[in-house]
């Protein structure tokens, strides 16, 4: 017995030792002040550091807090579903300024939130709104300018004229988006080219959600097959499925292109194949709504924010230079508005 | 439990019956608590602010206590499930389906029945019809697998896994295909929202904490009243202690399994219609995940004793909704409260190594879980 009151009280010593250091940057506690600008970012059920959108969004409010847009930002990661509505009070009734909620799964609880707490501003991420609710911007990507992007790409870059993209299920929109943006772009490069490119879009819809984004060996197959008719390139989008659809192609020494963020980096095995990836950038949307909500200048309703493509990495030397002025010349078209996709918001 | 000794009073005994069998699961949790608070030093987080942000998130304000009320909720039902199979001798680990066959049934039921009669249904009749469709699904999903193992022997555990895997992907299935919310910005696998008059209201306004809390503590109490004053009860206990003693004193042992079985299964259920009718107003995949796994560990921690249950249920869901808190104060990952139940369990299950720390000495009295294998 006597051992472990010594084991105790020098674990309390030493916690306190450890508690008592820190202050002087304005903490979590502060927020209810007027002068401290507080963000809050509550995950869907996952975490920060998930690789996907939940991280990139957290570093969209890290970039916010680095500018000088924000003096305490903090996470909490969703652990059960049920406590959505929960986790957006913990930093409403603190005084946040800013509550960043991520997915379309907290759409509901982040716009009954917007009624109770009427001073704080809310951007939700992926979430689109039919109606316009006070107090929320939605936080949404133009995918189908990604999917344009890369398609085009595939189309100009593929000798066989055959290319190839492994989705997940087409029930979300932003997958159907990037899907049909893939089809668009290969048909616009076609037009510039005068080629004729055959497009293979499948979509992983025949399972669950809880499979759709996390079945690479279906989208390994599925990547496969499209390749012994002759693909030459495969745009994997999708998670999970996608991604292994990416590393088939690598494997089998054709092209892979990524989804939502630079995959060049997660993908190592595929890396010195991927040509490019469709991107959503999260991280600098986030961060810009956050400054606008700063300056009081963020209004209600959907926001869009950018897509794009990742540079060629590996294959750089691979892509002749009239390839990328037309993916420059693309880009800015989407950006200004004088390139359309044609790709309705959902599926019809 | 009958202390030979007539002297002290009923109240004293009883009150000393509690304390000897809570002395070990208590130290246990403390133990746990420093064992967590090192780790949290290790990792270079402050234990103390950490463990005040658990208190503040789960006891802390009236909305900290609703909300770990309603995480009890589901809980108590689960564990009492779980609990009451170990007193038969069973076990069930098959309460994760039997609650989402449950919610799936009671949701199915909220939304479409207004819609197959074409009028509204007064609450008086439509919620009762939505908690006891829930319930008895959830008892014809474990009764099947009490009558598997009454009458060919097929062990209980393996069959409530696989009855599992059965209720989860039948209710992906069901909830992506025909029972699907149908309205065009949907995309989510759900069913639509149930009517007003199949949900339970909540007790206060302005907080989420609803009558199925009530409702909960309720029956743990009815099944303490079960197991320990009437028959079936005795009947169920002999059974879990000693099959082949019961059949010689005369109990219908196949017919005591297929029971016990099916009234764990009800109250699984019932934890999966109290989620749906109570607090998410439908179902959704992904949804009440998890419970029915967490719902054994509580009924061991309580000793499968029904207010052992209601104690368990009431830390877990403690250390559930604090958890948020937590974070919030220290941005420390949720993953540690796992890690703490997970000690706390370990420390149960394993309790010689609290009997030995705190020097406690065995009174050779165990608790039956199952009779193994084979039984």
């Amino acid at each position: 017995m006597k051992k472990l009151y010594v084991f105790m009280a020098l674990l309390v010593v030493a916690s306190m030792a450890l508690s008592a250091c820190g202050g002087g940057a304005p903490t979590a506690e502060d927020c209810s002040k007027e002068d401290v600008f507080c963000v809050g970012l509550v995950t869907d059920v996952g975490k920060v550091n998930d690789k996907s959108f939940n991280q990139s969004a957290w570093e969209g409010v890290q970039q916010a807090q680095a500018e000088g847009n924000a003096d305490v930002v903090q996470f909490i990661e969703t652990a059960d579903a049920k406590d959505y509505a929960k986790n957006i009070a913990q930093f409403g009734d603190a005084g946040y300024d800013v509550i960043v909620t991520v997915g379309f799964g907290l759409g509901e609880a982040t716009n009954a939130a917007a009624a109770t707490y009427p001073n704080v501003r809310f951007i939700g991420v992926d979430q689109f709104n039919a109606e316009t609710v006070a107090g929320v911007s939605g936080l949404n990507f133009p995918e189908d300018n990604a999917g344009f992007l890369v398609g085009a790409l595939a189309a100009a870059m593929s000798e066989s004229h055959k290319i190839g993209a492994v989705c997940g299920t087409d029930v979300v929109p932003p997958v159907w988006r990037f899907g049909e943006g893939y089809k668009a772009g290969a048909a616009y490069a076609d037009g510039m080219n005068g080629t004729t490119t055959e497009v293979f879009v499948v979509y992983h819809s025949d399972v669950g959600f809880d499979k759709t984004f996390t079945d690479p060996e279906w989208g390994a197959t599925t990547a496969k097959s499209m390749m012994d008719q002759g693909a030459d390139a495969i745009f994997g989008c999708g998670g999970l499925t996608g991604n292994g659809a990416v590393s088939a192609a690598a494997q089998a020494g054709k092209y892979g292109i990524g989804v939502d963020k630079d995959q060049y980096f997660e993908l190592t095995d595929a890396a010195p194949r991927m040509l490019s990836s469709a991107i959503k950038l999260i991280t600098p949307g986030v961060a810009k709504l956050i400054a606008a909500a700063k300056a009081g200048t963020l209004e209600d309703g959907n926001v869009f924010g950018d897509a794009g493509y990742a540079p060629y990495h590996d294959l750089d030397s691979s892509v002749p230079d009239e390839g990328k002025k037309m993916m420059e010349e693309l880009n800015k078209g989407l950006l200004d508005g004088s390139i359309k996709t044609n790709v309705p918001p959902v599926k019809p | 439990m009958q202390s030979e000794k007539q002297s002290g009073s009923l109240t004293r005994q009883i009150l000393q019956s509690i304390s000897e069998a809570s002395l070990v699961p208590f130290l246990a949790i403390l133990t746990a608590v420093i064992v967590g608070g090192i780790v949290i030093l290790f990792v270079g987080g402050d234990p103390i602010l950490a463990y005040r942000g658990l208190l503040q998130g789960s006891f802390g304000s009236t909305k900290a206590l609703s909300e770990t009320a309603i995480w009890a909720t589901p809980y108590i039902f689960a564990g009492l499930a779980v609990a009451l199979a170990f007193k038969g001798g069973l076990f069930n680990i098959g309460a994760e389906g039997q609650l989402a066959v449950g919610a799936v049934v009671s949701a199915l039921i909220g939304y479409a029945l207004p819609e197959w009669l074409g009028f509204d249904v007064p609450a008086i009749i439509h919620l009762p019809l939505v908690v006891v469709f829930g319930v008895i699904m959830g008892g014809v999903w474990a009764g099947i697998v009490g009558a598997l193992k009454a009458y060919t022997g097929g062990h209980e555990v393996i069959n409530t896994i696989m009855m599992n895997y059965i209720a989860l992907n039948t209710t992906s299935f069901l909830l992506n295909g025909v029972m699907k919310d149908r309205s065009p910005t949907n995309v989510i696998a759900r069913t639509p929202l149930i009517a007003d008059s199949a949900r339970i209201p909540p007790i206060f306004e302005g907080l989420r904490v609803h009558w199925g809390f009530v409702l909960a503590l309720l029956t743990a109490f009815f099944i303490w009243w079960l197991l320990t004053k009437t028959t079936l009860g005795f009947q169920i206990r002999t059974v879990g202690l000693n099959p082949d003693a019961a059949k010689y004193a005369g109990i219908n042992v196949k017919r005591i399994v297929i029971l016990t079985m099916a009234l764990s299964g009800m109250l699984a259920g019932l934890a999966g219609v109290i989620e749906v009718s109570g607090l998410n107003y439908r179902h959704e995949l992904g949804f009440s995940i998890g419970y029915g796994y967490d719902a054994i560990a509580i009924a061991l921690l309580g000793k499968s004793h029904p207010l052992g249950v209601v104690l368990a249920a009431i830390l877990f869901a403690a250390m559930r909704n604090g958890a948020t808190r937590m974070q919030f104060l220290t941005q420390m990952p949720v993953d540690l409260i796992s890690m703490l139940q997970a000690f706390i369990l370990l420390f149960v299950a394993a309790d010689a190594i609290i009997r030995y720390i705190y020097r406690i000495k065995s009174k050779g009295e165990r608790v039956v879980l199952t009779r193994g294998w084979g039984g």
